[in-house]
């Protein structure tokens, strides 16, 4: 076991996975962005894997939304970001019903096969709402991704939750449904008494509750959804012991809140619990760097006019809610380093122009990420 | 028009959406305590996945989760957590008038999987569990819950909950499900009994998503109240004082050049809302995080409302 201290800049130049977590709205999209973007410049093939992106991410990586499989991002905004061959900085932009759709597709005997679910009503209204099947999907293509060798690298930006760990406990929920044995409950049996007595008792309850007629389409709906889906053989066990590995690493990515710490003490307890390697903290719109800036006093005026000086003393109250903004943010980013321990670290991202997704400012960020 | 912010405290249920991070559950909390304070029974919702998953919402109230029944959290204001689970129970019990069939359906390891992760099945827990709030009656035959706010959670998870009904009726029109649906249907898509309301911050993204919410709203056909524009920054400067620091400013980026800026953002975003929708916008200002944050936000409300 090495014993140097843990930086992002190495774990985007030698880890196979990372896994970006994180609540809603913290910039975790943009992080993984910048991840890649930082990975694919120090010269790996990279591909950045998010769900439900916004559109200005898509628009600067010049990547279309929700296609089928991953993109590279154009040539020219390639060169432009100084990625060189044979690095490369591919994106996918998932959309879990066309990812679910191609998994039909693929995992059907015939393409009459795939065309009878793929036409079917109840998979047409519904499939994208199977709980758990944005996760589930996710963590089939990082599998199957990470198992082709396409890439050096795959960061994931994981599907927004109020809880940065839902994308690894949703999985199981959809697992449990599609493990094979699981469903033949709902069908008429004959094997026992027993058996047939139990099926009895669940063929009312449906009927009761759908109507016998929709209760039958259903359960063979959910039949056939998952025996295609078991053939997917994602195993959630064993993504979950490929994701324990020494190739992969997990970054909780945050914003200075009041549940900050909170967040991240959960996060790290709940990651040690599963055994997954967190390797650190991305604290977002940190203003901790604002405590170098100059003080706007008489002296920064250009020519101190009397608007200007009556103006004066409500810029200082301004920058003295900023200092006192900035220090926080310092000693939260201090706490963190502190929690983060050997195992792991904590750096703060600058706050950025407020809705800043252009080419340039990722390229801030990466730089930022890589050198650290 | 004569839409007011008012109107939102006359109806029965109410749906708090809008981005991550720009303070829906403290707007939440802060409405909860202006219609406490009008004399409305209010009862407060967030919706979870499991019963001891942490509530921001329940927070403002001093604890970590909202109970899973309906509890008295301070005078006058009830809260409870939706789970897909209760309402599914719910549903089963009412559904399955036989005590036995629903103990058993309860039991069933296969039903209990299949309603865990079936399609849809999550969100029409959480919508039964809403109904049979929505249904409660007191006593004295007044509404239990005279008012339901519920905290929202993001975007794509809003939009499931309120397309739910439409999507559902189309596969199955007729039975317990579709009776539930529709009668769910009668308080979120009657104007005068549902409204959403859109939690937004005056910067781009919270801007922009407010806009394909309001749209996605439309589209599941669950009527908008209007935007309740959170942390709109104060412009202390006059535009000759504006004009005589700008330079400065941008010469040297000082301290205090971004509470500068910030007003003048604010207003283009919130400049950009009102073209895109006809809906009422109210603005409120930024306040100080903190232990009076509610009540102050509270405050702040009720003077425009």
């Amino acid at each position: 076991m090495s014993h140097e201290p843990v930086r992002i800049g190495e774990l985007i130049r030698n880890r196979k996975v990372i896994v970006c977590c994180g609540a809603g709205g913290v910039g975790k999209t943009t992080t993984a962005a910048a991840l890649s973007l930082a990975a694919a410049r120090a010269g790996r093939r990279v591909l950045v894997l998010t769900i439900d992106p916004s559109r200005r991410l898509a628009e600067t990586l010049g990547v279309a939304r929700n296609p089928p499989t991953p993109v590279a991002v154009p040539a020219d905004r390639q060169t432009a970001a100084g990625i060189h061959a044979p690095a490369s900085l591919d994106a996918w932009m998932l959309d879990p019903k066309l990812v679910a759709d191609e998994s039909v597709r693929r995992l059907t005997k015939s393409p009459e096969d795939a065309e009878r679910v793929l036409g079917n009503r109840i998979y047409q209204q519904v499939s994208s709402m199977v709980a758990g099947m944005h996760e589930y999907t996710a963590m089939e293509a990082l599998h199957r991704l990470v198992n082709e060798g396409r890439y050096d690298l795959v960061v994931l930006d994981t599907p927004p939750s109020r809880h940065a760990l839902d994308f690894l406990e949703a999985p199981r929920r959809l697992s449990g449904l599609v493990d094979s044995t699981a469903l033949q409950a709902f069908l008429p049996r004959r094997d026992s008494l027993v058996a047939r007595a139990a099926s009895k008792v669940i063929e009312k309850i449906l009927g009761a509750v759908f109507g016998d007629e929709f209760a039958e389409e259903l359960v063979s709906f959910m039949m056939t959804f998952s025996g295609i889906f078991s053939a997917l053989n994602v195993d959630v066990n064993a993504m979950r012991t490929f994701l324990s590995g020494p190739d992969v690493a997990f970054l909780l990515v945050t914003s200075p809140a009041p549940e900050t710490l909170a967040e991240a003490h959960f996060f790290q307890d709940k990651t040690r619990e599963l055994g997954l390697p967190f390797r650190g903290f991305v604290l977002n719109r940190s203003r901790a760097r604002n405590t170098s800036k100059r003080w706007p006093d008489e002296a920064a005026l250009d020519e101190p006019s009397p608007e200007a000086r009556a103006a004066l003393p409500k810029l200082q109250a301004m920058a003295n809610v900023e200092l006192a903004a900035a220090k926080r943010d310092l000693s939260l980013l201090t706490e963190l380093e502190q929690r983060a321990g050997s195992n792991a670290t904590a750096i703060a991202v600058p706050e950025l122009p407020e809705g800043a997704d252009d080419m340039l400012t990722l390229l801030t960020i990466a730089d930022a990420l890589a050198a650290s | 028009m004569a839409s007011s912010l008012q109107e939102l405290f006359t109806r029965r249920v109410v749906l708090i959406t809008g981005k991550g991070g720009v303070g829906r559950s403290s707007m939440t909390a802060a409405l909860a305590t202006v219609a406490q304070r009008k004399g409305v029974r209010v009862t407060i919702c967030d919706i979870g996945d499991d019963p001891a998953d942490y509530s921001p919402l329940a927070r403002h109230f001093g604890r970590d989760r909202l109970p899973s029944t309906p509890e008295e959290l301070v005078p006058g204001i009830k809260g409870v957590v939706l789970l897909a689970r209760s309402g599914q129970e719910l549903f089963l019990k009412s559904v399955l008038r036989s005590g036995t069939l629903a103990r058993a359906a309860l039991s069933s390891d296969a039903l209990r999987r299949l309603l865990s992760a079936g399609p849809s099945f999550k969100e029409m827990g959480v919508f039964f569990q809403l109904l049979t709030l929505l249904r409660a009656k007191r006593p004295d035959g007044g509404d239990e819950h005279q008012l339901v706010l519920i905290d929202m959670p993001a975007t794509g998870h809003t939009l499931s909950l309120t397309g739910l009904p439409e999507l559902l009726l189309k596969l199955v029109p007729r039975g317990p499900i579709a009776a539930a649906l529709k009668e769910g249907q009668s308080y979120l898509n009657d104007p005068k009994l549902g409204a959403a309301w859109v939690v937004a911050i005056p910067e781009t993204l919270p801007v922009s998503e407010c806009l394909e919410l309001l749209a996605g709203l439309q589209k599941t056909g669950m009527p908008a109240g209007g935007v309740l524009m959170n942390r709109v920054p104060l412009d202390p400067f006059s535009a000759a004082e504006r004009a005589a620091l700008q330079p400065s400013i941008e010469r040297l980026n000082p301290l205090g050049a971004e509470g500068f800026r910030r007003p003048v953002l604010a207003q283009r975003e919130i400049h950009r809302l009102r073209a895109g929708t006809k809906l009422p916008i109210f603005e409120l200002p930024e306040l100080t995080p903190g232990a009076t944050l509610i009540s102050s936000l509270a405050d702040a409300i009720g003077k425009i409302s």
